[in-house]
């Protein structure tokens, strides 16, 4: 944890705050939880840059593929988790084609996100997307124009999915129910008062 | 020999190797138990039982207790057997009255934390190998002369080392290159690291030296065929592959005195058929009749009979009186007989144009390391003027992948090990981008540089000054401007922790190295084992590393393992040292486990014949029988003819049947959980 000082000049005091990383910062079990539901030894990143470099979120973000997997090996548990950047990856999995280490640095970003979910640091806009695929079965359900568009290229008006058998809906409720996704969902938005 | 019959008195000596094996089981426990077993008169442990205060408590034991077996449960076999063994000896029994348990590397390092399963493990080995103790019986090594001459196999700069000393120390010396000249990869770089001096000026010196050395009999364009025979009495088959072109012996043996290729290459002048050069990665010419580059040793051309013609224009250019082209030459063999041989076959890249993402073959202006040696010499393809292969333009920013394929876990052709000398050379290549294209930048893209040797970090420094960019960031993909050819890098700066997206005019591949092909095919021959990455194995890492396990067999240069010039040098020397040694010394004493044929046993039905992968077996006639017949110094002691005759005619000196039944009895009746 960065060390507090006091100036009792809150702008000062942010200039100069600690951010020295310290080893009682780590939390070793972290870095085993990470391992363990990625199934990667996320610990053998030699820091080479090649997932960032392969990365398309990188260049149009703040999001650092390397720095994440850097922060699982010292067990950086909150600053990993807290941080908004682990959900601009893309799972596009171009970093996983390409370690040299043979890691799946995507794998780490997805166990990551399983690992914030306990914590409730999820954004909205995942979990509206929790709220849908549990109403209509899809993340991003058909709409009209889409209607349209299928229909111009010949294709039925919905897809042979959820849309057509909405009978299946309450199977996917049933599992998601037994995650408790959806009823999580709904309270965390409504603490968020969304 | 018949089985020892006298009682058995054995000692057994147990050793703490420090923490190694006293760390993790009960040495007391199991010398109380070695103590129990039957024929055993004393038990003893100590901390170091190789020291000589270990040794000689051996020695004295053999004395005190009129000892006739020793068993030491210790480490491996591999690292102590000789040691023990001259102390039998030394305490005045015949050193093949011993047996080790190896209870370190097979236990005590395996089973670290189970100190109760250890125990039980240890006491079973000592069982074990008690058992076999009380069976040993007295046996004598066969000493065999040496033949007085030696093979060295590849004739790069690690060859050259290796022959010249060998020669030098006066050892007749077979230096046999494959390729029609020697010189290995060093003959096709520019300048070495990191002082900068000509590779082909100081190789030179010696590529003339092995020429016309009295001690060294040079066959290029040769390969080896055949191995037979074991250290000190190898016989090789060479293949002379069909050159098309007589040397001037060659033409004086034919009659055509004061014939022969004099190197005047008025045949190649005249040939009409064009290939591409292989010494210049193809980018430069050659005819169907060559030589790789002017300074070539032996100065002979060559014929490639797989593009030749035969329109026979060489031979009139060539003239009545050299009459140095034999169009119908065949391959020719020779056999050699030598007392131990040096393997210095040298590298190759890996395909690189496997990593598509880096877009070698794919992109004009993406070349390896070697190219880029041959683009920068003034003899090579450009006469030294670097050029984009797109359109000849000079390049003014240029590129450089490190670890291309290096340090790679992945699957397929990557390789998980450091290739060594990449770092250094693209060091040196950005700074002869710096010296010869006044404005060019380099940009080196590395993870870490590995600048280890003496006066390499300085060489860096140089570099860094000289104003060579360095960013920090394994390159994740290199993609082409198509109208341009421009290439794109991509990767991180990881010391920034930016992406950065950089446009190069070329790159330059530092790509990874790995074991020739054919390597595979010459460790089987000379029987030398591999590494799990697939470089030939060393006898012992640290302890020996020019050796390998089969006796007469050293190993120099990058076959071993990736190395640069001052390393492979100095292997080679060493090889050179180890080689001789056996040779000066004129004898050498090989284990006598061999197999022997019981005669009345024997049925004569020669079914182990074909057995045999050594040759060392023969049919002879004995008091009027058909009996088989062992050449001890061809047998290798692998018992499969052994394990194979139907009448169980033939035993295993040191494994013969009752001694392994005997372990085997031993561990079924008594051993397991005590
Ligand atoms: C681009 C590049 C630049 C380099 N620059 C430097 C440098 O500046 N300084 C430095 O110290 N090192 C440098 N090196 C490393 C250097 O090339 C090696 O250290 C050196 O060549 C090793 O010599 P060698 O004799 O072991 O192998 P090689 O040079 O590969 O020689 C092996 C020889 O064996 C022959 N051969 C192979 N198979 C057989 C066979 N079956 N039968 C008979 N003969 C066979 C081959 O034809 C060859 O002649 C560089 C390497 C590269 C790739
Ligand atoms: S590519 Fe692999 S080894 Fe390299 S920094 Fe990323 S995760 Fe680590
Ligand atoms: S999988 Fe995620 S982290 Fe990896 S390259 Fe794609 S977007 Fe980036
Ligand atoms: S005979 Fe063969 S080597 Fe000679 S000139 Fe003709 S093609 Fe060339
Ligand atoms: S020598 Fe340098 S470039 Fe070559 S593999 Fe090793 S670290 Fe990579």
């Amino acid at each position: 944890m960065a060390r507090v000082k006091d100036y009792g000049n809150a702008e000062l005091e942010e200039k100069l705050r600690d951010t020295s990383y310290y080893t009682d910062d780590s939390n070793p079990q972290f870095l085993e939880d990470v391992k363990k539901i990625s199934r990667t030894a996320a610990n053998m990143c030699f820091q080479c840059g090649t997932c960032t470099g392969s990365c398309p979120s990188a260049p149009r973000s703040s999001y650092r593929i390397r720095l994440f997997m850097r922060k699982g090996v010292l067990g950086l548990e909150q600053e990993a988790l807290n941080d908004p950047d682990l959900w601009l990856c893309t799972t596009c999995y171009s970093c996983t084609d390409r370690c040299p280490r043979d890691l799946a640095p995507t794998d780490v970003i997805m166990a990551m996100r399983n690992l914030a979910f306990k914590y409730d640091i999820v954004p909205r806009n995942f979990l509206k997307t929790v709220q849908l695929i549990y109403n209509t079965g899809h993340g991003v359900p058909n709409n009209d124009v889409n209607r349209a568009a299928r229909e111009k290229l010949g294709l039925t008006r919905d897809p042979a999915t959820t849309h057509s058998y909405p009978e299946y809906i309450p199977g996917i409720q049933k599992i998601m129910d037994f995650y408790k996704m959806k009823e999580n969902a709904d309270r965390i938005l409504a603490e968020e008062g969304q | 020999m018949a089985e020892t019959k006298e009682e058995p008195r054995i000692g057994v000596f147990i050793c703490h190797c420090g923490t190694n094996i006293a760390g993790s089981l009960s040495i007391e426990e199991v010398k109380e138990y070695a103590e129990s077993l039957d024929g055993v008169v004393v038990a003893d442990e100590y901390q170091y039982m190789c020291s000589t205060p270990g040794q000689s408590k051996i020695i004295d034991a053999i004395a005190e207790h009129n000892l006739n077996g020793v068993v030491v449960a210790a480490c491996s076999p591999r690292l102590h057997e000789p040691t023990f063994r001259t102390a039998t000896e030394e305490g005045g029994l015949n050193k093949f009255r011993f047996e080790m348990a190896n209870i370190r590397d097979q236990n005590s390092w395996v089973h670290m934390h189970d100190w109760k399963g250890a125990t039980d493990k240890a006491k079973d080995q000592v069982l074990i190998a008690v058992a076999k103790a009380r069976m040993l019986e007295d046996l004598q090594p066969k000493s065999v002369p040496v033949e007085h001459s030696a093979l060295v196999l590849g004739g790069g700069v690690g060859g050259m080392q290796a022959a010249l000393d060998l020669a030098s120390a006066g050892i007749k010396t077979y230096l046999v290159e494959k390729a029609p000249t020697v010189g290995g990869r060093m003959s096709q770089l520019d300048k070495t690291f990191p002082t900068l001096d000509c590779s082909q000026c100081i190789l030179t010196p010696k590529m003339v030296d092995v020429g016309r050395h009295p001690n060294i009999e040079l066959r290029t364009y040769t390969e080896v065929e055949n191995v037979e025979g074991y250290i000190g009495n190898f016989t090789i088959t060479l293949r002379k592959k069909a050159r098309g072109v007589l040397d001037p012996t060659e033409a004086e043996a034919r009659g055509i005195v004061g014939g022969g290729c004099n190197g005047c290459g008025d045949c190649a002048e005249v040939c009409p058929v064009i290939k591409p050069n292989p010494f210049e990665f193809g980018m430069a010419p050659r005819k169907a009749i060559y030589i790789y580059h002017p300074q070539v040793m032996p100065l002979q051309y060559t014929i490639d009979f797989d593009s030749c013609v035969k329109c026979g224009l060489c031979v009139d250019a060539c003239g009545p009186e050299k009459r140095a082209i034999d169009l119908e030459s065949v391959d020719t063999f020779e056999q050699i007989k030598v007392g131990t041989c040096i393997i210095a076959i040298g590298y190759d890249y890996i395909p690189i144009e496997e990593k598509r993402e880096w877009g070698y073959k794919q992109y004009d202006n993406v070349i390896t390391g070697l190219e880029f040696e041959r683009l920068i010499c003034a003899s090579g393809p450009t006469g030294g003027h670097l050029i984009r292969p797109s359109d000849g333009q000079t390049p003014m920013k240029v590129g450089f992948v490190l670890c291309a394929g290096s340090r790679d876990n992945t699957g397929g052709v990557n390789k998980p090990y450091c290739s060594r000398f990449c770092c250094m050379y693209s060091l040196k290549h950005a700074h002869q981008i710096m010296e010869k294209i006044p404005g060019a930048v380099p940009y080196i893209f590395y993870m870490d540089i590995r600048s280890f040797g003496k006066m390499y970090e300085e060489f860096y420094y140089r570099i860094q000054n000289e104003g060579a960019k360095f960013i920090r960031g394994r390159v994740a993909n290199i993609l082409e401007d198509p109208i341009t050819k421009n290439l794109i890098v991509n990767t991180e700066d990881t010391l920034l922790g930016r992406p950065v997206s950089m446009e190069m005019d070329m790159v330059v591949l530092a790509a990874a190295i790995q074991p020739k092909p054919e390597a595979e095919k010459i460790r089987q021959m000379f029987g030398v084992s591999k590494s799990q990455d697939g470089w030939l194995l060393e006898a012992h890492p640290k302890l020996n590393p020019c050796g390998t396990t089969t006796a007469g067999i050293y190993l120099a240069g990058v076959c071993q393992a990736p190395k640069d010039i001052p390393d492979t040098v100095a292997q080679a020397e060493g090889a050179a040292s180890a080689a001789s040694i056996p040779i000066h010394t004129g004898e050498v004493q090989l284990e006598p486990y061999f197999a022997q044929c019981v005669d009345d046993l024997c049925a004569g039905c020669g079914m182990c014949l074909n057995q045999c992968p050594y040759g060392a077996l023969d049919l002879v006639e004995k008091n009027g029988r058909t009996v088989m017949e062992v050449t001890e110094a061809k047998c290798k002691g692998c018992g499969t003819c052994g394990g194979f005759c139907p009448g169980g005619a033939i035993r295993m000196q040191h494994f013969t049947s009752p001694q392994i039944c005997a372990q085997i009895d031993a561990f079924l009746l008594e051993g397991g959980e005590q």
